[in-house]
Formats: C-alpha cells, structure tokens, sequence
C-alpha cells in the first residue's frame, strides 16, 4: 500500500478524529466491558473494544492502525481475565487488520455493510480464540457456540449505534 | 530491497506483532507431567506487570463509576425522592411513642435472647476475621469470571484468601494489587474448592463449568444424593474453611466423560452474578472483641500475680521454717539404724517391713516423783520388810506395747 499523500487521503475519505477521541474511546470501551457484565448478570454478549477496533481501522482505512490498536486493546482485556495474555492480542490484531485492509475496498459509509462486517469479524475472532486456546496451547476450555453467537449478534447492535455517534466527532474540513 | 518492505509493510507488521504475541503465549503455558499443558498457577512476572498496568488503568474509572453510583443512590434516596416525607414523619413520631412502651418490655427478653444466640453463634462469629470490600468491575468475558474488588495488599489482603457473603462462599483472591485484587469465582472453569454434602456426608470437588453452573465432579453414582441436599466447604483445600455455606442440590446428571461417575449441579448459596458487598477471610485465627480481649489480658495478668503470690508464700514459710525452735534436741546422739527398731524410738511413720518389730509411739520423758510410792513406775515393791524406800531416779526408758 502507498504512502498516502494529504489528497490521496481526501480521496479515500479518510476520516480524523480528535487525540481525546483516539484516547478516551478505547478506554471507555475497556472500562464498560469490564463494568456492565456486573449490571447484566454476568451475561457480557458483547465485546466492546473489538467494536473500537473494528470501526477505527475501517474508518482510518489503516491495516497498520487497525493493527495496533486490536493488539493493544486486546492484550488489555486478556490481562483483565486469569488467562494466558495474548489470546485476545492475536483474535484483535488479525480483526483490527482485516477491517482495516477492507476499509480500503469497500464502502465504510453503508451502515449494512458494517454492521455485517462487524459480525463476521466477531465470529472469525470467536474462531480465533478457540483455535488458540485449544490447539495452540492445548488447553482445556468449554465453549458454546449459542453464546458466541450471541455476542457476534450483540456486538453488530452496538455497531449499529456506536458507529453513527462516532461519526459525529469526526473532523471535517 | 526497500520496495519489498514498502509494499508488504502491512503484513509484516501483522506478523511482527502476530509472533511476538505467540512467543509471549508459549512462554505462559506449561506442560504437566501427564502431559497436559496448562496455564501457570503464578504468573511470570512481565505478565504480572502488564496485569498491574491495566488494572492501574481501568481500575481508576471504574472506581470513580462506582462512587459516582453511590453518590447519585445517596443524592437521589436523602434529598429527590422525599415526597410525603412530612406525613410520614407525624406517623412515624406516634409510632416511637407507641413503641417505646413496647420496647421496656420487650428489651428484658432481647438481652435473654442475646445472650443464647451469642452462645449459638459462638463459632460462627469468632472464628475468622474478615474484611469487607466493594467489587468494582469484572472481567468483561464471560469464559473469564473474575471481578476486582477495591481492596488491596495496602488493606492486608493476599493470593488465596477465601472470599464469602453472608449467604455463602463466593471464590478466591487470585492477584492482589497494591489497592485492589482480582477475584477467582467458585463458577469458573477453573476454579475448584473441596465441598461435603450435608446428609450423606460425600465429599467431591467444586468446579464452573462453560455455562457458568457450579458442579461437584468426580462423585461415584449415588442414589442418595437428592435434590435440595445442604452443600458446605469440606475445609481441605486450605483456602476455605469448612463448614461454610456452598448452596443446595439442584439436580444430578450422569457424566458424559465416565459411566459410573455422576455431576452434582448445585445451586449457589450467594448470588455470584449480583455481587456488590464481600467479605475476604483475612485470618481464621480467633477473633475476640475489645472487652473480651481486655477481660483475657486481665485474668492473664490476674494469673501472673496469683502464681508470684503464692512464691512468695512459699519463701516466707521456709523462712519462718528456718527461723523456728526444732522439735528434736541438735545435742541428741544420731539414732542408729539397730536403734530405731527397738521399742522407744520415735515412730518416723514410715511402715514398717512385715515380720519385724512394731515401731513403738515415742514415750514421753518422766519426771523422777517426788514423793513416789508402789504405784510409782519404776519403784519395785519391797518383797520383805515392806518398807517403802525411794526409789532412785531412772533413767527415761519406753513402754513397750
């Protein structure tokens, strides 16, 4: 992939935030992960930072960034639970960068195909994570699939609602 | 060269972080002895540091939520929602009145009462020291059920302290930070406490299983394990102690894995999913209460001063001993041992061995009469002239038995 050049960007229709915008988002999303499960009974079908990861990498069109940011926030919620850290490192480093090569050859303003692409994402990282829980590391782990799925559905909703309102803090020039 | 780099930058950075992340896993997994591989019990200490790094991150926010919830709770119940408090108040102040005339004679019976439920409850209410704490957030995944409370090794607390309501056990301390920890429920994976069953006394192993449930495992097929049975910690997997409340039988379902092998799904007694106030055992040593404490020193140092009193009675009584005239003349000849079997030595009191001599009572010492006559001991009547003569003095001698 080039270099973009500032036109190149406008072309794409890269989109800036604000550097509150970058900090705070990922940080709320990690501080109500962590704080809703309490209010909803422990039924946490949802995954707030791969929701961040996924709409920052679409919208910057940035694999790099998209990268990053899934591998950051990842190892942040791995090192919040007693597994292994890394499990969820890798599950939102391959969605962060998948997202961000596919901002680049689709249309990020379709709210359907956003809303599909974060479902897909979910469930290629529910996927992910057992394939490293129980082949790469050989560990013991029970799984529901009903409940991934559940997430995968749970966090297409919260796109649906999140990404518009991230819209709005968007810089235009 | 460059160009290689510029064009595949993306996907080498993807595989950069991809392999640092899969060294970083591999370093954390360890393989048994049977040859499973499982997590370490310890984290090694960079993944230790990286857990303190989030949780100094995402802690502070969540407890500002949560102060901020209370706060808003307080501001809404002491100043919003205070319509009709006026009326109420009118009936609450006859109320009192009606109550305290209620409460003279009822308070005699409440002491009474006391007093029999603080002997019931003696155990319960002694045995461990406990501190309170707030839980703060969670793990946000559902395949990870631990929550972080707002108390940390600052407040005392350690890895494997036993974590209760009062309805019933609710998991471990698994990491502590320096003003919060991280704890393990008893319904996840992999965690584990050894239980009882009230009744039939059958002990197994607590465990979560991926839906959340708790469920003894490894228990024998059992006919006697009915429904509604009393579940308590058996006390040996030296994190809780025994005797504290798990929850009851819920159903019994035959193990997929092993035919004669039944799980015990049991209901929990404390509602894991709903927690905002636990306890931590900090210490199951005895715990008094300041007035006991103060009542113990006191009989200690009671007991100290008995024990010195009586030394010093003891010292005053050998010395008086000392001090004092003896009953035996210094001057008098030794006995000798032939002596002390004849008649007219002082009885020792000691028995005597069988078939010898009776020791005879000591004989006390005669005067010579002044004026002694026949009945006089020692003057031997005169067979002839039955002139009485004095008798000369004798010298003291024993009455033989």
């Amino acid at each position: 992939m080039n270099v973009l050049a500032g036109d190149h960007r406008r072309e794409l229709g890269i989109r800036s935030y604000p550097l509150l915008v970058y900090a705070l988002t990922p940080l709320a999303a990690l501080v109500v992960q962590a704080l809703l499960p309490r209010f909803l009974r422990g039924y946490a079908w949802f995954d707030l930072p791969l929701v961040v990861t996924i709409y920052f990498a679409l919208v910057r069109r940035d694999p790099i960034q998209g990268t990053l940011m899934g591998c950051g926030l990842g190892l942040f919620e791995d090192a919040m639970t007693h597994h292994a850290i890394g499990v969820n490192g890798v599950t939102k480093t391959v969605a962060g960068f998948l997202s961000g090569s596919v901002g680049v050859r689709i249309d990020v303003e379709n709210h359907t195909i956003r809303l599909a692409l974060t479902f897909l994402l979910s469930i290629l990282s529910s996927v992910l994570y057992v394939f490293i829980y129980r082949i790469l590391l050989d560990l013991d782990l029970e799984w529901s699939w009903v409940a991934e799925l559940m997430k995968a559905v749970g966090n297409a909703v919260i796109a649906a609602a999140l990404f518009p309102l991230l819209d709005l803090a968007q810089i235009r020039e | 060269m460059e160009s290689f780099f510029v064009r595949y930058r993306n996907l080498l950075v993807l595989l950069a972080i991809l392999l640092a992340q899969i060294i970083g896993l591999a370093v954390q997994v360890r393989r048994t002895a049977s040859g499973r591989s499982t997590l370490d019990a310890a984290d090694p200490s960079g993944v230790r540091l990286i857990r303190l790094w989030a949780d100094a991150v995402v802690t502070p926010p969540e407890v500002l939520v949560h102060a901020g919830k209370l706060g808003t709770e307080k501001l809404w119940s002491d100043y919003l929602d205070l319509r009709g408090v006026r009326e109420e108040n009118k009936q609450l102040q006859q109320t009192i009145d009606r109550l305290r005339l209620e409460q003279a004679a009822l308070l005699e019976d409440a002491r009474q009462g006391e007093r029999l439920q603080a002997l019931v409850d003696f155990q319960q209410k002694y045995i461990y020291k406990t501190l309170a704490a707030q839980a703060i957030g969670s793990s946000g995944s559902d395949s990870s059920r631990v929550f972080y409370i707002d108390k940390g090794t600052g407040e005392g607390l350690a890895p494997d302290m036993a974590v209760i309501t009062a309805d019933g056990i609710v998991g471990k301390l698994r990491e502590v930070y320096p003003h919060t920890a991280q704890v393990l429920v008893i319904n996840d994976q992999t965690s584990g406490a050894g239980v009882i069953l009230q009744a039939t006394r059958i002990r197994g192993i607590l465990r979560g299983n991926a839906s959340g449930r708790l469920q003894i495992v490894g228990i024998l097929k059992d006919d006697r394990i009915q429904p509604g049975e009393t579940v308590m910690t058996a006390g040996g997997d030296l994190v809780f102690p025994r005797g504290l409340p798990v929850g009851v039988v819920d159903k019994v379902v035959l193990d997929p894995d092993r035919d004669s092998f039944i799980d015990v799904i049991v209901k929990p007694a404390a509602h894991l999913n709903r927690l905002d106030e636990v306890l931590v055992i900090t210490s199951t040593a005895p715990r008094f209460s300041d007035e006991q404490q103060q009542d113990i020193s006191t009989s200690e140092a009671q007991k100290g001063a008995e024990v010195e009193a009586i030394k010093q009675q003891k010292k005053a009584s050998e010395i008086m001993a000392e001090r004092l005239p003896g009953l035996t003349d210094p001057n008098a000849p030794a006995a000798s041992p032939a002596s002390a079997a004849t008649p007219g030595t002082p009885n020792t009191g000691t028995p005597t061995q069988p078939g010898a001599a009776p020791v005879a009572p000591p004989a006390p010492k005669l005067l010579p009469a002044r004026h002694p006559d026949r009945f006089t001991p020692g003057a031997a009547p005169s067979a002839g002239s039955g002139a009485e003569t004095p008798a000369p003095p004798e010298a003291p001698r024993s009455q033989t038995p």
